[in-house]
């Protein structure tokens, strides 16, 4: 029962003590401050899934909604490079068309005798959203109209240039100006699922679908709600042959394209599955994309030569706008400029064609989809995407949390207490032990560290193939006690001489009781103080190995981050001034939390060593 | 102990300090499983027999006992003889020879610029403590202390770069024409063009430790009995904080001088790159990005640790002469 109520009795003066050391804090202006920002953060390592929606590091979309992108193939959630959403609210983002006019000088060259114009095709510098009028300015100032196909060419959808014919360029003399006047438009474009339920879990989703057939009687079309891929519900398709040829069934999903821009690609994806009473049935599925405003019709991609067999399995197609089949089918390397150059309304078709069946039989369709991915995305944008696919800045912004206060607590947790410990040995023991255990912090204090940590780190590499964050803990720990234990040392020094030091000898304490219960309590301000005060320089230590890239690639850091765009060559084509919302948070987060734990420490200073609160 | 027996001291302790140095460089290396001959056979795939491969071995001594090879490597090391590049053949103490100059001139310039700044404005501090200046400088230092210096590097890009374009964004020397030779007087004015911005951002990174370390340092002594004497002389209040107030209270400052060194290198490696200055910092960077380069990563620490040490003897050196307990006590 003593015992207890003692154990009681020092806890509650420990709380006590605590209590009053927080209401110190609280009325320092810079300690409360330094707190606030380190709980903002600690909440934020805490709540990181919750915030955060996206994987750090490898990124997907949901595998069970486009299951042709399950395993390796990774669906990507955004498009690489994407500016953050709220950009487009920025003043000085245009958003509309524009009209461009871009201009050669007609130059003729002398070659045996004639004269050859120096190139008669010109590249030209934006998307044209519309064509174009050519007009040729003579050196005298009369202006021609060019007439188009009979002086003038253009290829605008495959490499964007226009031809001029060699003839007309080598009478127009020399030094005329020809001018190009074209529509582009510009705007930052989202994402844009056309179905906001893919995986067509409700029967509503179907009224969003039009089905189109010459052949009515054929085909009755319905929701089920148990067939589908994962069992969620999906379309099916009930087919019983009424004529002899192959009949077939469209189904458009019309939607309005909204944006001046066009998207940065596009992905189709479908899911099917075939119940036929014969086994050599067949259906042939084709993808098009037709813009109704152009009145165009793009075939995305046909799958004449892997149609869909009857199988007890769905069977998964997608089709990616960067394929070989989709860029030769549209006849243009970027297939999205051709088909929404300007805001349309454009259907999303997906063509059926039954072939050899006997009777009857049942076509169930899923995960029904076409993404276009816009140039903007989350709250920060994403990474370039080397080598996984495209990150949400901010969720790993968020993950990154986690990461600087681990390494940065524990390493200065680790170091103060390896500090304290030998400080105390050196001090208490004096003689030899000193000597030797000083002059080795000499030797460590006097090494460029950062340095150090790089060959350290990667010998590390080359000798494991990867390093680990508690690689790195383990080397700012080892490397960051020196200092500690010095002040640790002295402050023993001057303590073993004090009078209450000699009366516990006197009454025969030994040397780990006297440590233990009158150094320790005595040196124990200084813990608080160093423990806030060595955070920072862990935080900052590792994300300058993460910025050189010597980090643990698995781990969402924040100095990882800022390697991503170091090595990502964005700062030298397009500078800081357009992609700063990429590398400012991180930096900012990591002054932020840095500065936080330096406050906190002045402030424990303070309050710990009154000493210094007398003479200032 | 006079002044000739202090310093001889502490040469013998600086070369200790080299003897470790050499030693952790050892240790480093042979702390690779297996030997760098073993890695280059495993990566021609069985093109090489045994005997050429022991040849090899032999030809690189790393047949013989570790004594011999650690001796090997301190008589290597102590004439710094590096090897040559595994890529161009270069000998490594040629490739190292113009970014350690580069950097030693950057390190310089940043480091004495700070200094006076930031004693000057710390010793300012200190005198109005608590007042606006004061609260101003110690938070602005705080906040520049804790901020990464990739961060520093990057706003005073964006800032003197590419808004003002006062000076350029990377490199360390303008592409010149083919064939012009720049006068002298010009290629020192493009050097200084180039360099403005990576020493301002190192500058920034650094002062910040000055303030803060001047002003603790002043108020330790501005109650000092002797300092209360020379107000009572009737001493201007400048050379009461001048002399008699900084004088003491520098003493601090110069063993700082030597360990700040450590901490420059490793802001100059990041400085360095950001800015593509062709200094031992953008070198380590090539030498880690994208495969490391082990030798000449060695190389770098080793020579950053000899100037580390280097300074740091200077530093001592200095103590001794400024303070003369030093050397008696």
């Amino acid at each position: 029962m003593k015992t207890l109520a003692t154990r009681k009795a020092r806890l509650k003066f420990t709380v006590r003590r605590f209590k009053n050391v927080m209401t110190q804090i609280s009325k320092s202006k810079r300690g409360t401050l330094g707190v606030g920002v380190i709980v903002f953060f600690v909440i934020l390592a805490i709540l990181a899934p919750v915030i955060a929606p996206y994987d750090p590091i490898r990124p997907r979309r949901d595998p069970e909604q486009y299951p042709a992108f399950s395993g390796q193939t990774i669906l990507k959630i955004a498009d690489k490079l994407c500016y953050p959403v709220w950009y487009k609210y920025l003043p000085w983002i245009t958003r509309g068309p524009s009209e461009r006019i871009d201009q050669f000088v007609n130059t003729l060259i002398l070659s045996d005798g004639e004269l050859y114009p120096k190139t008669t095709s010109f590249q030209l510098r934006d998307r044209v959203a519309e064509p174009l009028t050519v007009t040729a300015e003579l050196p005298n100032g009369t202006v021609i109209e060019l007439v188009q196909n009979k002086e003038w060419t253009w290829d605008i959808e495959k490499i964007r240039q226009v031809n001029i014919d060699p003839t007309l360029a080598t009478n127009l003399p020399n030094g005329t100006v020809i001018s190009v006047k074209y529509l582009t438009g510009f705007e930052i474009t989202e994402n844009i699922d056309i179905l906001s339920d893919p995986g067509i879990t409700s029967s509503e989703t179907l009224n969003k679908i039009n089905f189109l057939t010459n052949y009515s009687d054929s085909f009755n079309i319905e929701f089920n709600n148990e067939k589908g891929f994962k069992n969620d519900g999906c379309i099916a398709i009930e087919y019983s042959k009424t004529s002899s040829e192959d009949e077939e069934i469209t189904l458009e999903i019309p939607f309005e394209y909204p944006h001046w821009s066009p998207p940065k690609s596009f992905v189709t994806h479908f899911s099917a599955r075939l119940e036929a009473d014969t086994s050599n049935a067949r259906v042939i599925a084709t993808v098009y994309i037709e813009n109704k405003n152009t009145n165009k019709t793009y075939l995305i991609s046909s799958i004449a030569d892997n149609p869909i067999k009857p199988s007890p399995q769905f069977l998964h197609y997608s089709e990616v706008s960067t394929s070989n089949e989709t860029t030769t089918n549209v006849g243009s390397l970027y297939p999205e400029q051709v088909i929404f150059p300007l805001p349309s309304n454009v259907s999303f078709i997906v063509k059926l064609k039954f072939q050899n069946v006997n009777q009857s039989a049942t076509l169930y369709l899923d995960n029904l989809q076409c993404l276009l991915y816009g140039n903007s995305f989350g709250l920060l944008g994403t990474d370039n995407g080397s080598p996984y696919p495209p990150r949400d800045i901010f969720s790993t912004l968020v993950h990154g949390t986690r990461v600087s206060l681990i390494v940065g607590v524990l390493s200065a947790l680790f170091s103060t207490i390896i500090g304290l410990f030998l400080g105390l040995i050196s001090g208490y023991m004096g003689g030899f032990v000193d000597e030797i255990i000083m002059r080795f912090a000499d030797l460590l204090l006097v090494l460029p560290t950062l340095p150090l940590f790089i060959v350290l780190i990667a010998v590390m590499k080359s000798t494991y193939g990867l390093v680990n964050i508690w690689n790195i803990i383990i080397l700012i720990t080892f490397f960051g006690w020196m200092s500690f234990s010095r002040s640790v040392r002295s402050m023993v020094l001057s303590i073993r001489e004090r009078p209450f030091i000699e009366a516990a000898k006197a009454a025969g304490g030994g040397k780990f009781y006297i440590i233990t219960r009158h150094i320790i309590p005595n040196v124990f301000p200084l813990v608080y103080v160093t423990l806030a005060t060595s955070v920072p320089g862990a935080i900052i230590t590792e994300a300058s190995l993460s910025w050189l890239g010597l980090g643990d690639p698995s781990v969402p850091s924040w100095g990882k981050i800022l390697y991503d765009f170091n090595v990502s060559g964005i700062a030298v084509t397009k500078g800081l001034t357009e992609y700063w919302f990429w590398i400012f948070p991180p930096c900012v987060a990591i002054a932020l939390l840095a500065t936080a734990f330096i406050l906190l420490g002045f402030a424990l200073d303070e309050i710990l060593n009154p000493k210094l609160r007398e003479r200032r | 102990m006079g002044l000739r027996a202090y310093v001889a001291r502490r040469i013998v302790y600086s070369i200790i300090l080299i003897w470790a140095v050499i030693t952790i460089n050892f240790l480093i290396f042979s702390m690779l499983p297996g030997d760098p001959i073993a890695q280059y056979v495993a990566s021609l795939k069985g093109r090489i027999d045994k005997e050429r491969y022991e040849q090899l071995r032999h030809d690189f001594g790393l047949d013989q006992p570790l004594h011999v090879r650690y001796l090997h490597s301190l008589i290597s090391l102590l004439t710094f003889n590096f090897g040559r590049e595994a890529g161009s053949g270069e000998p490594v103490l040629n490739v190292m020879r113009e970014p350690m100059l580069n950097t030693i001139i950057l390190m310089g310039t940043a480091e004495v610029l700070s200094i006076i700044v930031g004693i000057l404005l710390g010793v300012i501090a200190a005198y109005k403590r608590d007042g606006i200046i004061d609260t101003v400088l110690t938070t602005g230092s705080l906040v520049t202390y804790s901020v990464p210096i990739f961060f520093v590097g990057w706003i005073v890009i964006l800032i003197f770069a590419i808004q003002l374009h006062w000076f350029p964004a990377g490199g360390w020397i303008p592409d010149w024409p083919r064939g012009y030779v720049p006068t002298s007087f010009e290629y020192v004015l493009a050097r200084l063009r180039y360099i403005v911005l990576p020493t301002f951002t190192l500058f920034l990174f650094t002062v910040g430790g000055w303030i803060l370390l001047t002003r603790a340092c002043v108020l330790e002594t501005i109650n000092e009995d002797y300092v209360v004497t020379a107000r009572a002389k009737g001493l201007k209040e400048r050379t009461v904080l001048y002399k008699h107030v900084l004088k003491n209270a520098s003493l601090p400052l110069i063993t700082s001088v030597a360990l700040a060194f450590a901490s420059l290198v490793g802001g100059a490696i990041i400085t360095e790159t950001l800015f593509s200055y062709n200094g031992m910092g953008l070198l380590t960077w090539h030498a880690i990005y994208p495969v490391p380069n082990l030798p000449l990563l060695q190389a770098i620490f080793y020579i950053s640790a000899l100037l580390v040490i280097i300074a740091n003897f200077i530093a001592d050196l200095l103590y001794g002469i400024i303070d003369p307990r030093i050397r008696y006590g």
